[in-house]
């Protein structure tokens, strides 16, 4: 329908429909009253030169029209439902793992289910120490300070009698030559020494680091 | 002016979530809202967002759409809403650098230097205007919509239509270099 023209102010009517006459969109009413407003405005009529050249020129305005199917095609397949695709990578797998666990039900029970683990581990742990001393553990030997050769015909026994009246222990040998490393302590290293070579198992008892007793 | 032959059926369709028929009606509308948007927004880094935004829009909203207005009306308006909040986010307004590419050159060599000196004018003067005044000029000139329809897209009175499209007139005209005058008289003198 039609809007009408106000018969009391044709000129601001014609010159606000314009625009639409220029474009052809006006009725036909509406087109006849404004083409007789025009025939006797000589200022409309110069409005309606310069709305063609205006029409012109934003016609000719061409914005440049990228191919964005692809793009909007692209998001479209995002929003649609999408296939369930196993996860390959470990990255993908711990995600998935973490998504979970991150779950607060999960993380309670997952929390004491790690404390108990945690628990369990020391324990164990502690279980598993050794009583024992092995050779590389522990603190290290003391140092020979004497060196002993006990005959060539000496027992077992005899030598540990021998050992055991200077209180000294071997820690080490024996020697290419046979000799035995020994350590005594050392402020009764001289006792010990004369014990040892006042033996009638031992052939040779000397000092071998040339330490003074204390 | 009816909508083109099928356009309902094909909003019909992508009601139905028809893929095919949403790529039909997109590469149909992608011009004219691309253009419509352009003019709009006037920042050449929205304009993708909000024709992604409004397409993605009308593939949601179609089965809701009843046929109350034309399927063009419909969408336009879903265009001009979605760029009125895009520009509220870009309040500032800057250089669009890339608005000179989008300017299809006269293939008239004689006329191409005028062509591009009033088409700079053109866009300048656009530049003044406010994104509502824009879009009824670009309603109104380019895509040669009555005042009723473009009431219908932007969402107010007729006359307010008219009335800003009587104002942003003046302002174009005002801001129009001579040549632009001496142009249309020497036209209307010949």
């Amino acid at each position: 329908m039609a809007d009408p023209i106000n018969p009391a102010q044709p000129h601001d009517e014609a010159e606000e429909l314009l625009p639409w006459y220029a474009t052809g969109r006006l009725e036909a009413v509406q087109r006849e009253r404004v083409e007789a407003h025009l025939a006797k405005c000589a200022d409309c009529q110069a409005q309606l030169a310069t709305e063609r050249r205006l029409i012109e020129q934003f016609r000719a305005f061409s914005p440049e029209v990228e191919s964005g199917w692809n793009r909007l095609a692209g998001k479209l397949a995002q929003e649609r439902p999408k296939p369930i695709r196993r996860r390959t990578s470990f990255k993908g797998f711990a995600d998935g793992i973490w998504a979970v666990f991150s779950q607060p039900a999960v993380a309670a029970l997952a929390t004491a289910q790690l404390a108990f683990l945690v628990l369990a581990s020391g324990t164990l742990l502690w279980l598993s120490q050794p009583t024992y001393r092995t050779l590389g553990s522990g603190s290290a030997p003391a140092s020979a300070n004497v060196i002993v050769m006990f005959r060539a015909d000496s027992t077992d026994r005899q030598v540990r009698g021998a050992l055991g009246t200077a209180n000294a222990s071997i820690v080490g040998g024996p020697t290419s030559s046979g000799a035995y490393l020994v350590h005594v302590e050392p402020r009764r290293r001289q006792l010990a020494l004369a014990k040892l070579q006042a033996s009638g198992d031992v052939q040779l008892a000397q000092p071998i680091d040339g330490a003074s007793e204390q | 002016m009816p909508a083109p032959v099928g356009e309902r059926e094909l909003l019909t369709r992508v009601g139905n979530q028809d893929i095919a028929a949403f790529e039909e009606l997109y590469r149909m509308y992608q011009s004219r809202l691309t253009r419509f948007l352009a003019t709009v927004l006037q920042r050449s880094q929205l304009i993708e967002e909000v024709l992604d935004d409004t397409m993605m829009t009308v593939w949601r909203s179609a089965a809701n759409f009843r046929g109350a207005s034309k399927p063009s009306t419909w969408i336009f308006a879903i265009a001009y809403r979605k760029a009125l909040k895009a520009r509220a986010r870009w309040p500032e307004p800057h250089e669009d650098d890339e608005f000179d590419t989008r300017v299809d050159p006269d293939p008239r060599a004689d006329e191409r230097l005028q062509h591009h000196k009033l088409g700079d004018a053109l866009r300048r003067a656009m530049e003044l205007l406010s994104p509502e005044h824009r879009a009824v000029v670009d309603l109104t000139y380019f895509h040669g919509l009555h005042y009723r329809e473009i009431a219908e897209i932007v969402g107010c009175p007729v006359d307010t239509v008219k009335t800003r499209m009587f104002h942003a007139r003046r302002k174009l005209r005002t801001a129009m270099p001579g040549d632009f005058q001496d142009w249309i008289w020497s036209q209307n003198d010949g």
